[in-house]
């Protein structure tokens, strides 16, 4: 079986922590996170009929915070940048911030999910995507446990690329 | 008696004054009236005045110390350079308090990243400990080293290549990818030279990180490691990296690997 790493990155409080634990179902003490800000998750997923082992790199902090190893990026197949659709200091720099993630990684896609859907109407979504400067690839809550599944296909997906 | 200006030459003089410096006079008296009230009110004034100097005294930290300091802090910080040239000849004694708070502070800092550097030693300790229990642990103490865990992981990606385990860690792709990520971690926080951590030690258990050019090779050992077990241990790490960076394709293909580390590091048949 195929193993590739993949990251999730984005602002304080957005729910990338949340997502992995909607996706993976396996609880891991928040211990490791505060000390090395990451924590790395296992996987199995199904794109088609093959299945991929994703290794799934929770990182604490933006991606521009100085204290991330810059490391933690190197050797990744995909990256998913996630913000907070009801908060827009998570998404008025998103451009910037996905773009440094991009140098960092060395990857040329990033897959961008807003999460927190259930935070917010139709109208507001539709609204908020005319005004960002980058499109977004899937909207989710990890609340409602929606489309998280879709999000790390996605990734997966971007990882075989 | 009534006074009269014609038979005495001093009372005409006085009367002459009189006519001559009555302006003068008035703006006196108003003087001498301000002056007259003013000391009247210093009299009432000043015990309360010289109570408040006293109080002034005693409290002035109390009442203005946190504005001193608040403006302190702000002077400092938006010319830190002038500010402590400024006060150092005159207070000398302030600055080298403040010298010494900062050292204070710097010497926490450096015990806060021991702690840290403890704490990284913690999790790794969790981490390989598996579900094994103390009792396994106290028994073992006795015994000859032994090699517990070999795990072979691409550098960058934290990817597991291969391993050999004679415990029974749960999910050996996330221990692989959490000690690539504390490596990383303590690669940027706590050398100079950007050194890589080697050795961790702790109770019986020892685990030991070489480094190689694509990857790297940890191996957990308990028991009491002689020079004898750790030269040897070392010899064959070699061996096997060599074997690895020879023929790439034991890193795509994981059985392949797992036989090769059990054959150059284990070899018990
Ligand atoms: N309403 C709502 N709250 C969420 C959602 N996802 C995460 N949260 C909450 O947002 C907060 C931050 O989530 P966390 O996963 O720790 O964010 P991280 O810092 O990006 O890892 C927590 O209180 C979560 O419960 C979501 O989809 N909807
Ligand atoms: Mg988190």
């Amino acid at each position: 079986m195929i193993a590739k790493k993949v990251l999730l990155v984005g602002n304080f409080g957005v729910g990338k922590t949340s997502l992995i634990r909607r996706f993976v179902l396996n609880e891991f003490s928040e211990e490791y996170i505060s000390t090395i800000g990451v924590r790395v998750s296992s996987k199995i997923i199904k794109i088609d009929t093959e299945e991929i082992k994703l290794l799934i790199w929770d990182v604490a902090g933006t991606s521009a915070d100085e204290k991330v190893p810059k490391a933690y990026f190197l050797g990744s197949s995909a990256a998913m940048f996630v913000f907070d659709l009801s908060r827009e200091e998570t998404y008025n720099n998103i451009k910037n911030q996905v773009d440094i993630v991009k140098q960092l990684s060395g990857l040329g896609t990033i897959t961008v999910v807003g999460n927190k859907k259930d935070l917010v109407t139709f109208k507001e979504i539709e609204q908020l995507k005319k005004t960002i400067s980058i499109s977004i690839d899937l909207i989710t809550s990890a609340k409602d446990d929606e489309n998280v599944e879709d999000a790390f296909k996605e990734l997966a997906k971007q990882s075989l690329n | 008696m009534e006074k009269t200006t014609v038979d005495h030459k001093d009372n005409r003089f006085e009367l002459l004054k009189e006519l001559l410096l009555a302006d003068d006079r008035k703006d006196f008296n108003i003087l001498r009236d301000e002056y007259l009230e003013r000391e009247k009110f210093k009299v009432k004034v000043a015990p309360v005045v010289d109570e408040k100097i006293e109080d002034l005294k005693e409290n002035f930290p109390k009442y203005f110390g946190k504005t001193i300091t608040e403006t302190i802090k702000i002077q400092i910080r938006d010319s830190q350079d002038e500010v402590v040239e400024a006060l150092y000849p005159i207070m000398g004694k302030l600055v080298k308090k403040f010298i010494i708070a900062e050292i204070t502070k710097l010497t926490e800092s450096i015990n806060q990243t021991i702690n840290d550097k403890f704490s990284i030693s913690q999790i790794i300790k969790r981490l390989f400990k598996g579900k094994r229990t103390d009792a396994d642990d106290v028994l073992q103490e006795v015994f000859e080293p032994i090699i517990e865990e070999v795990f072979v992981i691409n550098k960058d990606s934290g990817l597991l290549a291969g391993n050999y385990s004679r415990g029974n860690i749960a999910d050996k792709d996330m221990v692989s990818g959490m000690l690539t990520a504390i490596k990383s971690f303590a690669k940027d926080s706590f050398s100079k030279d950007g050194q890589d951590i080697e050795d961790i030690k702790f109770e019986n258990f020892q685990l030991s990180i070489q480094n190689f050019k694509t990857i790297y090779i940890a191996i957990a050992t308990s028991g009491v490691i002689s020079s004898d077990f750790e030269e040897e241990l070392l010899d064959n790490i070699n061996n096997l990296a060599e074997i690895i960076l020879r023929d790439r394709s034991y890193l795509t293909d994981e059985e392949k690997l797992n036989s090769i580390i059990q054959k150059t590091l284990i070899k018990t048949e």
